[in-house]
């Protein structure tokens, strides 16, 4: 029952907040007040012309009637002469009432000093025709006339300014004893006005006309405005709702759903609908279009990354990465770190054992970033280490590398290489540098201070090059500090580079702890300085320290 | 990074302001792939350069090997940072650097 109610309200509701609803509303509307003005107008017009075709008859009548009077004896009869002759008028004229249905003949003499007092000589009554119940004034009956309206027209008769004259007396009540009283003048021999005739007759005929002619233009609106509504209520809901109520409905569904459904096409002949309907259909490929679009670059997107980690977690398998790396050996210690910018990047780090007497250290730069600079940095590497393994002079592996490089370098891609191999012994170093930063190094009881070796130019960039080599003589205790130009050259939020200095200052803070603790001071040092700038560059690291032959000196 | 090329017959000069790195170097590389073609006489200005990466160095060096076939390169006005990376690179034995 509850439920059955608020459907009802939202029915209405909806009736009452719907288009149609509205626009038949409108039109209703409208058509109920042009339907009050229409028939104003056709009441006051019809009133108008009514009225004026009875004064007219009525005037007719009237002027017929004078012709029975003697205009010239009135005086007579008033004063009692020629009495036959009065009584034969008088007869006739009251057969003339009675015969023309009219309820009054008065013929009066008026008072012309004002036209405030007259004297009736004939008189004829004729009750029946209006129900009403005069008394026949008798002759010479006088009376008063303080009506200004009556008073005017009785001198207009006098004047002869107009042929005839007519009072309206309409009670629109009930319309019983409406009358109109028409006047004409009683003209004597001699042309002037002797007396005047009037004559009143029942109206009711207007109101009896008027009445039907209301009712009729009152249903005829009504009957108009209901077919109109109903009309304009089945052409809106064919015409307008529907197709706009399918394009809404579409328009939700898709909101919904966000998929292609049923073209809407030709729905509507009104061509606003029309284009209305075809942007729903446009917009609705496009957005879908759009979506699958949208949809697959993400999905392509989501693999790329995925790739992309798969990739950067290769290249970080292939750098040595367990410390201590050679738990058996305590002649050195060794500790390196690779943290890439973002994703794959072209540094890399790498040591290995040539053979039991000698540690070969490896510390490089790919120019670039991203996929080409990993996939050309696992390449050098591979290439160095084989080299690297043939047990030639650091030189060597790097004209080596060079040469091999340069081969097949469609791309001018090219690595910075810095190649030490120590031999663990004697605690000889053998480098040879190939355009990488400047290496580290701190001899026991010193500081870190830069080697400021020199260099040779990058591998890859031009064939032929031949790499000279030097020598570097590590005491028990030494560090060696190797790194990539993403440590110096980090830069804070304001664009200011990080610099060798800070990084020398950083290695200095603990001179003589672990390497493990010395990156990791270098690392918070950068950290500390870049705050919350991105990182641009990657952070490769490796620090050394000789313990002599035997591991036993080792430096505290 | 803005690029700036003005061409006077065979010779033109290229202007670089800003960092010349990993984002900026394509830009770079793309911008002389097609303006490098006929010029003999190729000057990189630095004046405005703040940074150069090995990137950037990468577009130096194809440039150089370009014009090591059609006419003479030179690098002018580099900062103090960009000259100690020529000199760390050894791309200072390689470029003509005034």
């Amino acid at each position: 029952m509850g439920n059955g109610m608020t459907k009802k309200k939202t029915v209405l509701q909806k009736l009452r907040s719907g288009m149609a609803a509205r626009i038949i509303g409108a039109i209703m509307l409208l058509l109920v007040v042009f339907g009050l003005v229409v028939s104003t107008i056709g009441f006051v017009s019809f009133t108008n012309a009514f009225k004026r075709e009875y004064a007219t008859s009525t005037y007719h009548m009237a002027d017929t009637a004078t012709a029975l009077i003697n205009g010239d004896h009135l005086e007579a009869y008033l004063r009692g002469e020629e009495t036959e002759e009065y009584l034969k008028t008088k007869e006739n004229l009251d057969v003339y009432c009675h015969k023309m249905h009219v309820s009054l003949i008065y013929i009066i003499l008026v008072d012309t000093s004002d036209y405030g007092r007259f004297v009736s000589v004939f008189n004829s009554v004729d009750n029946t025709v209006d129900d009403s119940e005069y008394t026949p004034w008798e002759l010479g009956y006088k009376r008063d006339t303080t009506n200004d309206e009556y008073r005017g027209k009785y001198r207009m008769m006098y004047e002869q300014t107009a042929p005839y004259e007519t009072v309206y007396r309409i009670k629109t009540t009930d319309g019983q004893h409406s009358h109109i009283t028409t006047m004409v003048p009683l003209i004597g021999t001699d042309g002037t006005t002797k007396a005047i005739l009037c004559m009143q007759r029942p109206i009711r005929e207007l109101h009896d006309a008027r009445r039907p002619y209301l009712i009729n233009i009152a249903v005829w609106t009504v009957l108009m405005c209901v077919l109109t509504g109903l009309f304009a209520a089945i052409y809106t809901r064919r015409q307008f709702v529907k197709p706009i109520q399918s394009v809404s409905d579409e328009a939700t569904r898709f909101a919904k759903e966000n998929t292609k459904g049923e073209p809407l096409g030709s729905i509507s002949r009104i061509e606003e609908i029309k284009n209305l309907a075809r942007s729903i259909d446009t917009m609705e490929t496009d957005m879908v279009n759009y979506i699958e679009n949208v949809t697959s670059l993400t999905a392509e997107k989501e693999r790329i990354g995925a790739e992309l980690e798969l990739a950067t977690r290769i290249q970080y398998a292939m750098l040595p990465h367990v410390f201590p790396p050679f738990p058996g050996r305590k002649e050195f210690d060794l500790y390196a770190s690779m943290d890439p910018a973002k994703e794959v990047g072209g540094d890399f780090y790498d040591f290995f054992l040539v053979d039991d007497d000698h540690l070969c250290m490896v510390m490089a730069d790919v120019s670039g970033k991203g996929v080409p600079a990993a996939l050309f940095m696992m390449a050098s590497k591979i290439i160095l280490q084989s080299c690297a393994m043939l047990g030639i002079s650091p030189a060597e592996i790097l004209t080596r590398t060079n040469e091999a490089i340069c081969s097949n370098n469609q791309e001018q891609m090219f690595i910075t290489v810095w190649l030490g191999i120590l031999e663990i012994s004697t605690g000889k170093l053998t480098a040879a540098n190939a355009g990488h930063e400047y290496p580290v190094l701190k001899q026991p009881d010193g500081r870190f201070e830069f080697v400021k070796d020199k260099h040779g130019f990058v591998i890859g960039g031009m064939d032929g090059l031949r790499y000279k080599e030097y020598e570097l003589q590590l005491e028990p205790g030494a560090k060696l500090f190797l790194y990539t130009d993403g440590v110096p050259e980090a830069t804070d939020e304001s664009g200011t580079l990080f610099g060798n200095e800070r990084m020398i200052d950083a290695l200095n803070k603990e001179p003589d702890a672990d390497p493990k603790r010395i990156l990791q001071n270098v690392r918070a040092a950068v950290d500390e300085f870049t705050e919350d700038a991105e990182q641009f560059d990657d952070l490769t690291m490796l620090c050394m320290e000789y313990h002599g032959n035997g591991g036993s000196e080792k430096h505290e | 990074m803005t690029i700036q090329q003005i061409k006077n017959e065979n010779a033109l000069t290229v202007a670089l302001e800003g960092r010349l790195d990993t984002m900026t170097a394509p830009e770079l590389e793309a911008a002389l792939k097609t303006a490098l073609e006929g010029v003999e006489d190729l000057t990189f200005d630095f004046e405005k350069l703040d940074y150069i990466s090995s990137a950037g160095l990468r577009v130096l060096l194809a440039a150089q090997k370009t014009m090591n076939n059609q006419g003479s390169m030179k690098v002018k006005n580099a900062n103090e940072i960009i000259l100690e990376i020529f000199e760390v690179t050894g791309f200072s034995d390689i470029l003509t650097i005034e």
